[in-house]
């Protein structure tokens, strides 16, 4: 939890920093080619199912559109949503899941990549794997 | 009959249950015989949809009007209808799954249930927190709730007369369904196939709610209540038995404990042949290439003895599913002409885009035709193995995982979901609420985790393409030549369950919020109202003190409105669900009330 934290809180400040940063978050090349981590989140997002709520380009469905989504919450904030769920609303509760727990980073970094138009199709592939 | 029915009682079950069996079933078939009574949700055990009112005709409809409105404070998508038993209406809301009893001369609530549920059911409900509707029998109303538990109450009272748990939510086995009364049982199923859920079907005492039988959906003949010797399938162009270990036999390793076969759809009762007839879902993970075989029995209709639970016949619509083509649609009993002969059928038309008539005493394939010309994933079902003959190129499990299989029609949602069709025995045609939608499918390997989504596969749907540009079709089926009579063309899926009567209408409710009243014989739309949301509900009518009354639900949701039940963004290429529904946001917003129409009172 504190390297979570901590982590987000270089982020946050990193954003307000520009585009130097973000590239750490994750690398992309031609928008679809991805680094290893950011591939695995892509993998934990298909393995969840999140498309079945959030749309098969994360635009929303019955769920949100996390391109918007992920322009306005904190990394904190969410992991705290994905871990947790908001059940009311129908988000699911992902913490008993170890594909997502392991790699809440590269999801993060995938779906803030598509939200900052980085990453330009749902569909990622790894770089190295070309 | 009667006598029969007693002694039959006498024999099987002894003294005791005589009483509950007699009463229930001539209570149910008294209320049924009765067209101002909407006592089952499909108004009948056939599923027919039918009534026999006539007040509102097609020389009259233009002038029917708004009788009274009732808000049920709940915004999520509304599907079945209410009840109607003499004097009280019984109107029921998806999660968290109220139930009103209205007294119709007073128009006033006598009694409300709502029960407490853990909400971490609401992301285990697929498509949305629907529910289908409450049942009736034995002087109590039975709610099926969405966290499994199944609940009688007093119909006169509301209170809790018994209550059982029918699944293990934390699992993923939620409940959408509504429970049906046949003869002294209440019958129930579970959904949750895209959780690992191992679907079955379970009938419960009415007096007390003890399990009588259980049925699973695949697994060991025993625990699936299937005689190898007794009960049968269609094979090489006739019914034989199936033979030892018909569902183990096909499929990899133990895979059939995660196998889906979910049983979430409306069932039907022949009391003639002392059977039941549902069908069943998907085969655990949308990804074909881990689960090789024909996965039996999902994508099956079951006809089961209502006493016992045993298996009398099945039929696989889908064998090995590449595409989520459910087969939990009703099953239509009618006793129709089929290819000249007159025939106790079965009708049913399959997600897969195939309308089936089948022989209801023992399984009989007799017809298999496309109800939409759409529908390209097979080129015919072949009459002698009762098998679609998959087209390769539509063939997810053949182009194989993380390839994108496209242009396959129909879509995941099917030709038809859920929404029931209707049957008329004055013109012999079925009346059918159907999709018009295709999509891109894309399989990919997933792991199973307890509790958490197992589906492996992404898609995107969209109108079918180089047809009207709509998302739906309202038609007329004949079931005995497997050919449309009529088809209307729908701007979005009809999702609404249709209603036809001895007045020659047929109604149904569209996504725009429209309900429609359309004549039998071609189609012709005679009378629309647009209702507060959009429909997803299903027609019913019923009569109070000489008037004929005709109503539906709205209240957009479940699948058909997933682009409205939330948060909708542009789609950026247009396509997809979210860009063919995202329309639906120039016409309606969430809703949740029960509209009902009458002839003016003069």
């Amino acid at each position: 939890m504190i390297r979570k934290l901590t982590f987000a809180i270089c982020l946050v400040g990193a954003m307000s920093g520009g585009a130097v940063a973000e590239d750490k978050l994750y690398t992309v090349v031609d928008g679809f080619k991805v680094d290893a981590n950011t591939m695995k989140g892509f993998r934990a997002w298909r393995a969840a199912a999140c498309d079945r709520c959030h749309g098969p380009n994360q635009e929303g469905m019955v769920g949100p559109s996390l391109i918007q989504s992920l322009k306005v919450l904190t990394k904190a904030e969410f992991v705290q949503v994905v871990m947790e769920g908001r059940l009311e609303k129908g988000m699911v509760s992902f913490k008993e899941n170890p594909q997502v727990v392991q790699n809440i980073d590269g999801l993060y970094a995938y779906l803030k990549g598509r939200s900052d138009g980085a990453i330009t199709r749902a569909k990622v592939q790894e770089i190295s794997s070309e | 009959m009667k006598l029969k029915q007693i002694s039959l009682a006498v024999l099987l079950s002894g003294a005791v249950a005589v009483p509950a069996f007699v009463q229930a079933n001539a209570e149910v078939e008294g209320l049924i015989a009765d067209p101002g009574n909407w006592a089952m949700q499909a108004g009948d055990m056939y599923n027919q949809r039918y009534s026999k009112l006539r007040q509102v005709n097609d020389g009259n409809v233009n002038k029917l009007q708004v009788a009274w409105t009732f808000s049920t404070g709940v915004l999520r998508g509304h599907e079945g209808s209410p009840l109607v038993i003499g004097d009280t209406m019984y109107i029921h809301t998806p999660f968290p799954n109220k139930v009103f009893a209205m007294d119709l001369n007073a128009q006033k609530i006598k009694w409300k249930y709502e029960p407490k549920q853990d909400p971490a059911v609401i992301p285990q409900m697929c498509c949305d927190t629907v529910y289908r509707g409450v049942a009736y029998g034995d002087g109590k109303i039975f709610l099926q709730q969405a966290d499994s538990m199944l609940v009688a109450l007093d119909a006169q009272t509301g209170k809790v007369v018994w209550s059982v748990k029918n699944g293990d939510p934390k699992m993923g086995a939620v409940n959408t369904n509504a429970p049906h009364i046949f003869k002294d049982k209440v019958i129930t199923g579970i959904s949750g196939g895209e959780w690992g859920v191992r679907g079955f079907v379970a009938a419960y005492d009415i007096k007390t709610g003890k399990l009588v039988w259980k049925g699973m959906s695949q697994g060991p003949d025993s625990e699936m209540l299937i005689d190898p010797d007794k009960t049968t399938t269609w094979k090489d162009g006739k019914v034989q038995p199936v033979g030892r270990n018909s569902s183990l036999s096909t499929w990899k390793g133990d895979d059939w404990k995660l196998g889906g076969g979910t049983t979430w759809g409306w069932y039907s009762y022949d009391k003639e042949l002392n059977l039941m007839y549902y069908g069943t879902g998907n085969p655990g993970t949308w990804n074909p290439s881990q689960r090789p075989g024909d996965n039996k029995w999902s994508m099956t209709v079951f006809a089961r003895d209502v006493d016992t639970g045993m298996t009398k016949w099945v039929y696989q619509m889908t064998p090995f599913d590449e595409w989520d083509y459910d087969g939990i649609n009703e099953m239509i009993l009618a006793d129709i002409n089929v290819k000249g002969k007159m025939t106790k059928a079965l009708v049913h038309f399959d997600r897969n885009g195939f309308g089936y008539t089948l022989d209801r005493t023992n399984g009989a394939l007799l017809v298999a035709e496309k109800f939409d010309p759409a529908v390209n994933w097979a080129t015919h079902v072949d009459m002698k193995s009762g098998r679609p003959q998959v087209v390769s190129k539509y063939s997810t499990a053949q182009n194989g995982p993380d390839v994108n299989t496209k242009g396959i029609c129909p879509a995941a949602l099917g030709s038809k979901d859920q929404q029931p069709a209707a049957f008329s025995p004055i013109t012999g045609l079925f009346y059918v609420p159907t999709n018009h939608v295709c999509m891109d499918y894309e399989p990919f390997k997933v792991d199973y985790v307890a509790g958490q989504p197992y589906v492996g596969a992404t898609l995107a749907m969209y109108p079918a393409p180089a047809s009207h540009g709509g998302m739906g079709n309202f038609i007329a089926w004949d079931a005995g030549t497997g050919k449309i009579a009529w088809s209307n063309p729908e701007k979005f899926s009809v999702w609404s369950g249709a209603l036809a009567t001895a007045g020659n209408l047929v109604f149904y409710g569209t996504l725009e919020g429209y309900l429609k009243a359309v004549r039998k014989s071609d189609g012709k739309e005679l009378w629309k109202f647009r209702t507060p949301s959009g429909i997803i509900g299903n027609v019913f009518t019923y009569a109070h003190r000489g008037r004929q009354f005709v109503g539906v639900y709205s209240g957009i949701g479940g699948w058909a409105g997933i682009g409205m039940a939330a948060g909708l963004e542009k789609d950026s290429d247009g396509l997809g669900a979210v860009g063919g529904y995202r329309e639906l946001a120039k016409y309606t917003d969430l809703g949740g009330s029960l509209t009902v129409f009458a002839l003016p009172d003069n």
